[in-house]
């Protein structure tokens, strides 16, 4: 596998297009603020290189003095890499722990289901009033 | 060794159910399979970066997957791209297990509609089927749902409607509406080598858990203890035949590439609606094996998805739960011509998702992008606080809807597949109809925004209708048994030979249809001609 590496220029690039995606806001962080474009970059590189190559030709071609038009032309011409771009730069962020913390989200907890409880849908008479209304299918002829 | 009596092509559902049946009365069976064993490894639903690898690891797209089992499946013509899991268990490594029967009426189109086919065979004939494969996977639900007949229900208790759920089952209360709690292959309590579920929602990214009714989990190790030799990693060429027109077996090459021809007096094809015909295509030169009709490929049918998202001012923790579905409708199910369309669409209730899932554009709509000054608030309205229908269209036969061989090869330079399917008018209508629907119910369980997704083309997880079965063998590729009308001793078990498509997800009637063909094809073992 080719390796891509991600240079200062490359990630102050990616830092200013993904700020025009994520800004701070209602007390949230940017993008770069929360270290999109540098240790949770490399977290999803680790996690699936397979995004650097994409990344790495958006970057190249991105003319990031008007990040809000860079991001327009991706969109509109570069469908592989705007969905390249796009989640690198949220899976970077809410790969934050504060990020993932401040928004309550506590990662896929395990639920078990309540073997000795009543089920919810046997609660409240819920199935009653579909059950009163009949059946709701044709038979066979 | 000795030739098996039956060999198997492919290892999902209906392979598994038809070789486990088969060894439970000593048949000798050999099964191949393109694919490996899952890896469950790779199914860290705890990790966080879990949607950035399950994306990659359990992608539902072969042509996106590209990995050694996949086949290349050109997509260029069509409205939707085909998704399959090619490996031990097939689909239902990657199904949302969302477990339904087909109703009465779907197997009497014809009778009923005055369109399509009749199926050769009745609702109350498979039902016992039903009754039976629901045992072996495990299902959960609550019996007698007033959209099917009365009758024995799945063994497990139906998964937590949880908060979204409540909200929509008291809203099609004050509608009128059907709803009821969801069949799903997901097991709420321990049931044999299944474990009870624990509501990651992940169900379509692997079950790592063991919760899910995957046949890797609930046939393939029972069917080897009865004595099914399963070979993985054996991609098979052709079917062969005999100077009688029976089938001899097959020709598959090994992972290293070598070619093997295996013998068997049986052949069974279960390789699902697209590698089904694919490998019939390559058969029998010039037009196919069993292909006398010249319907093999053809009337494919792959069901239009729809979405629609509900957003709530509760917090629901909508990225947690069974995903499967919490709740199912069948309210707008049967056709009712006034609406300008036949027949209908099935309604399940599920999650949105992690909080990645809440900047796609699916099923978000690019019209409502989240990206700039927005994003913290549009986020906020989205997480944990949204949850949506998933619409399963019927969609009608149409021979220009078809399989055919392509021009890409596989690993072992055997040619692909192409599908050329458009969405029908009918389609088109009944989709807009049920997703107005859809928004509607949302509404009435509170929803303060509704969302209608956009169409995508990577939907077509239900692959069907290309080796018809039927009782003309001038109309239909095989019987009302499986049983191919040209080659008697070559079946096809899998979701290939629905004559219709329904509008339900198809595992159950898959599997209770292998389980209906495979005993017909014991109980006729004396009169079975095999090559000699």
């Amino acid at each position: 596998m080719t390796v891509v590496l991600f240079d200062a220029e490359a990630r102050a690039k990616l830092a200013a297009l993904a700020d025009a995606l994520i800004p701070a806001g209602n007390g949230m962080p940017s993008a770069s603020e929360a270290g999109v474009a540098g240790e949770w970059l490399d977290a999803i590189l680790t996690a699936d290189p397979g995004f650097a190559g994409p990344l790495a030709a958006v970057l190249e071609h991105a003319d990031v003095a008007d990040p809000e038009g860079a991001l327009r032309k991706i969109e509109t011409t570069d469908p592989g890499g705007w969905g390249a771009l796009t989640t690198v730069v949220a899976g970077a962020y809410f790969l934050n722990p504060e990020i993932a913390r401040r928004v309550g989200y506590p990662g896929r907890r395990a639920i078990p289901i309540d073997a000795d409880a009543e089920p919810d849908w046997a609660q409240d008479g819920l199935l009653q009033s579909v059950k009163a209304r009949g059946p709701v299918y044709r038979p066979t002829p | 060794m000795p030739d098996p009596d039956v060999l198997i092509v492919g290892a999902g559902p209906s392979g598994a159910v038809a070789a486990k049946r088969l060894a439970e009365e000593g048949f000798a069976v050999t099964v191949l399979e393109q694919g490996d064993w899952p890896d469950y490894g790779k199914a860290r639903p705890e990790a966080a970066d879990f949607d950035i690898t399950a994306t990659r690891d359990w992608a539902w797209d072969p042509n996106a997957r590209a990995g050694k089992a996949d086949y290349p499946i050109d997509d260029s013509e069509s409205d939707i791209t085909a998704l399959m899991w090619n490996g031990v268990g097939g689909g239902t490594i990657v199904y949302a297990a969302q477990w339904q029967r087909n109703m009465p009426s779907d197997f009497r189109v014809r009778s009923l509609d005055g369109i399509a086919d009749d199926w050769p065979l009745t609702y109350e004939e498979l039902e016992p089927y039903y009754v039976r494969v629901e045992k072996d996977f495990g299902i959960s639900g609550v019996a007698n749902d007033t959209a099917f007949p009365p009758g024995e229900g799945p063994p497990l208790p139906a998964v937590p409607l949880g908060p979204a759920g409540r909200k929509v089952a008291r809203a099609h209360n004050e509608l009128g509406w059907h709803w009821w709690p969801a069949p799903n292959a997901i097991a709420t309590r321990a049931y044999g080598a299944l474990s009870p579920c624990v509501q990651r929602g992940v169900c379509l990214k692997a079950c790592k858990d063991r919760a899910k009714g995957t046949v890797d989990i609930t046939h393939w190790p029972v069917a080897q203890d009865a004595g099914v030799e399963l070979i993985t990693k054996a991609t098979v060429r052709e079917v062969t035949t005999n100077a009688e027109g029976l089938a001899t077996g097959v020709v598959y090459l090994d992972d290293e590439g070598a070619e093997h021809a295996l013998r068997a007096g049986v052949v069974i094809l279960a390789a699902n609606g697209i590698g089904t015909p694919r490998l019939l295509l390559m058969s029998g030169a010039p037009d196919g094996l069993a292909n006398s009709s010249g319907l093999v490929g053809k009337r494919l049918m792959m069901h239009p998805f729809g979405t629609v998202v509900g957003l709530f001012e509760d917090e629901l923790e909508s990225w947690q739960g069974p995903w499967g579905q919490w709740l199912h409708s069948l309210e707008f199910y049967e056709t009712d011509e006034s609406r300008g369309f036949v027949r209908g669409a099935k309604w399940g209730l599920q999650p949105t998702g992690a909080p990645l899932s809440m900047t796609t554009s699916y099923p978000w709509g690019a019209e409502n992008p989240i990206w700039g000054p927005g994003f913290h608030e549009g986020f906020a309205k989205r997480f944990g606080r949204s949850a949506m229908w998933g619409i399963i269209a019927e969609d009608l036969p149409e021979e220009s809807n078809r399989v055919v061989l392509g021009d890409g090869t596989d690993r072992h330079g055997i040619r692909g597949a192409k599908i050329v399917y458009e969405m029908s008018e009918n389609s088109t209508r009944l989709m807009h109809f049920h997703e107005e629907r859809a928004a509607e119910s949302l509404r009435a369980a509170g929803a303060y925004e509704t969302v209608i997704a956009p169409q995508i083309r990577a939907t077509g997880w239900h692959l069907l209708g290309t080796a018809k079965m039927g009782t003309d063998p001038a109309t239909s590729v095989v019987d009302a048994w499986g049983r191919t009308h040209d080659v008697p001793n070559l079946f096809v078990f899998d979701g290939s030979v629905w004559p219709t498509s329904a509008g339900m997800n198809p595992t159950a009637t898959i599997a209770a249809m292998s389980l209906r063909m495979t005993e017909a094809l014991i109980a006729s073992r004396r009169e079975q001609a095999v090559a000699a």
